[in-house]
């Protein structure tokens, strides 16, 4: 299949793009000081490289990698060449839910943070501990 | 204004290095071509000509989450399992009563549309897990559909609706249990009606095999249910709807409460 | 030329201005909020790359699940990412 240049060059954007939103990520994980400004940059960092697996299965021109009128006597080959790939997007199916339940206990560690030294501040609960 | 000049410069140096990489070329053709092993999953999803190697599903997501790639599946849920175990073991020896509780919830609009939206929101997600096998959803979406409905209560109705609903925090730690013991006993049923009949089954089994004869009902009264499938679908949408339901009723407890109860070292 | 791609180039960098905004904000609040618009952005990108099943359960979550408990959290403890 012939591809013009500028579909490559969108293709290219969307991948640096979520390149880098998971570089901004990181930098929120590690330099921001508060708990949970580190907990929501951990749910960007999932986002972007969730979006990122599904990204490497795509294809151009495709169709989604569910079977419509499976009844009818339907050509597999034909689907199997027009379909994106489902692999990733069951990985990330997957990844998604155990993501948020993760996510959620980290949010439960916070709560329990806070209790014990009554900020969330990690500047300030290093200083608490000794 | 420092903080715009980050940002934009972020977003130009984004769009120069896929400038750079489209135009001198530097990656190779991206998103054009299907791999082998995706080629292989797309014709054998739903395939009755090859029946040892088809999981007679035509939604080919759900065909990798529960039967090719099922064994992943298992010990993800086992991982999700453990995290809200873990997020229970922190709330330990709290009581669910009505004392730990706020006020009235939102105003009477909000409650009223609240109580129109979420039998349809139920509905919705038995519909996604139901039809997993058959159409984009399955259990894990599902199970996040309801949990939508645990927020909305917890919210708009105040945390004491789950108890006026009956959903206790017993019951839907049962409930997640109930769900998780399904999976294992769909995993299990091969392997134990081929030790009784002396045939040989396999676990996860879901159609026949090469060695194997064994295999779920494939279709009930002409309609497609994939075997193991719409069993594991519904199975995990019970696990992962109520294990959300556990959580957001523990996050919703009111603060104070928590801390009288976890004791005095909590005081600070 | 698809107008498929267009869109996805589009989303994804309104995902990463949102995801910026969210990281360097101070109020807590207002980053869940970015955290959220960024969210839908990726959700409408999911869609683009023909991932039904992954629209299906990263709406709910992402738009629906993690702000609320963003919120419990924030609204439990503190609400400025101290300085």
């Amino acid at each position: 299949m012939s591809t013009s240049t500028l579909e490559v060059f969108l293709l290219v954007l969307t991948l640096y793009s979520l390149l880098a939103t998971a570089g901004v990520s990181i930098y929120g994980i590690v330099a921001r000081p508060s708990i949970a400004k580190k907990i929501i940059s951990l749910t960007i960092l999932g986002d972007a490289l969730n979006v990122l697996a599904i990204f490497i299965g795509f294809r151009v021109y495709s169709v989604p990698p569910v079977l419509l009128g499976f009844d009818a006597d339907v050509d597999l080959m034909e689907f199997a060449r027009t379909a994106v790939d489902p692999l990733p997007q069951a990985l990330v199916l997957t990844a998604i839910v155990i993501g948020l339940a993760v996510n959620l206990f980290l949010v439960f560690l916070a709560l329990q943070v806070y209790r014990l030294y009554g900020t969330l501040d990690t500047r300030r609960t290093r200083e608490l501990r000794g | 204004m420092r903080r715009h000049i980050v940002l934009v410069s972020i977003v130009l140096s984004v769009s120069a290095l896929a400038y750079a990489t489209t135009y001198l070329g530097a990656l190779g053709p991206l998103g054009f071509d299907t791999r082998l092993l995706a080629k292989l999953f797309l014709v054998y999803a739903y395939n009755p000509g090859a029946p040892e190697l088809t999981v007679m599903s035509p939604e080919a997501v759900t065909s990798i989450v529960w039967d090719f790639r099922g064994v992943d599946t298992l010990y993800e849920t086992v991982v999700f399992y453990m995290a809200i175990v873990a997020a229970l073991a922190i709330y330990r020896g709290i009581g669910y009563s009505s004392s730990g509780v706020r006020g009235a919830g939102l105003s009477l609009i909000v409650r009223v549309v609240t109580k129109i939206l979420i039998p349809m929101n139920v509905a919705i997600a038995v519909s996604i897990a139901a039809h997993g096998h058959l159409t984009p959803g399955g259990g894990f979406q599902a199970g996040a559909a309801l949990a939508v409905v645990s927020v909305l209560l917890a919210v708009v109705f105040s945390a004491l609706s789950f108890g006026k609903l009956g959903v206790s925090l017993a019951r839907a730690v049962a409930l997640r249990s109930a769900g998780l013991l399904t999976i294992a006993a769909v995993v299990l049923a091969p392997v134990a009606f081929g030790v009784a009949t002396g045939i040989r089954g396999f676990l996860m089994q879901n159609y026949v095999k090469l060695d194997s004869p064994l295999a779920f009902p494939t279709h009930v009264s002409g309609q497609l249910i994939s075997g193991t499938l719409i069993w594991l679908n519904l199975a995990e949408f019970f696990a992962v709807s109520f294990g959300f339901f556990v959580i957001f009723m523990l996050l919703s407890l009111r603060e104070d409460v928590v801390r009288e109860q976890l004791g005095e070292e909590h005081e600070h | 030329m698809d107008i498929t791609l267009l869109l996805m180039a589009f989303f994804s960098s309104i995902g990463l201005v949102f995801a910026y905004l969210a990281v360097v904000e101070r109020d807590l609040v207002k980053a869940i909020i970015f955290s959220a618009v960024q969210s839908s952005a990726y959700a409408a990108m999911l869609y683009l790359l023909r991932a039904p099943d992954i629209v299906l359960v990263y709406l709910p979550v992402a738009v629906g699940l993690y702000p609320a408990a963003l919120l419990f959290l924030v609204g439990k403890t503190e609400k400025e990412d101290g300085e």
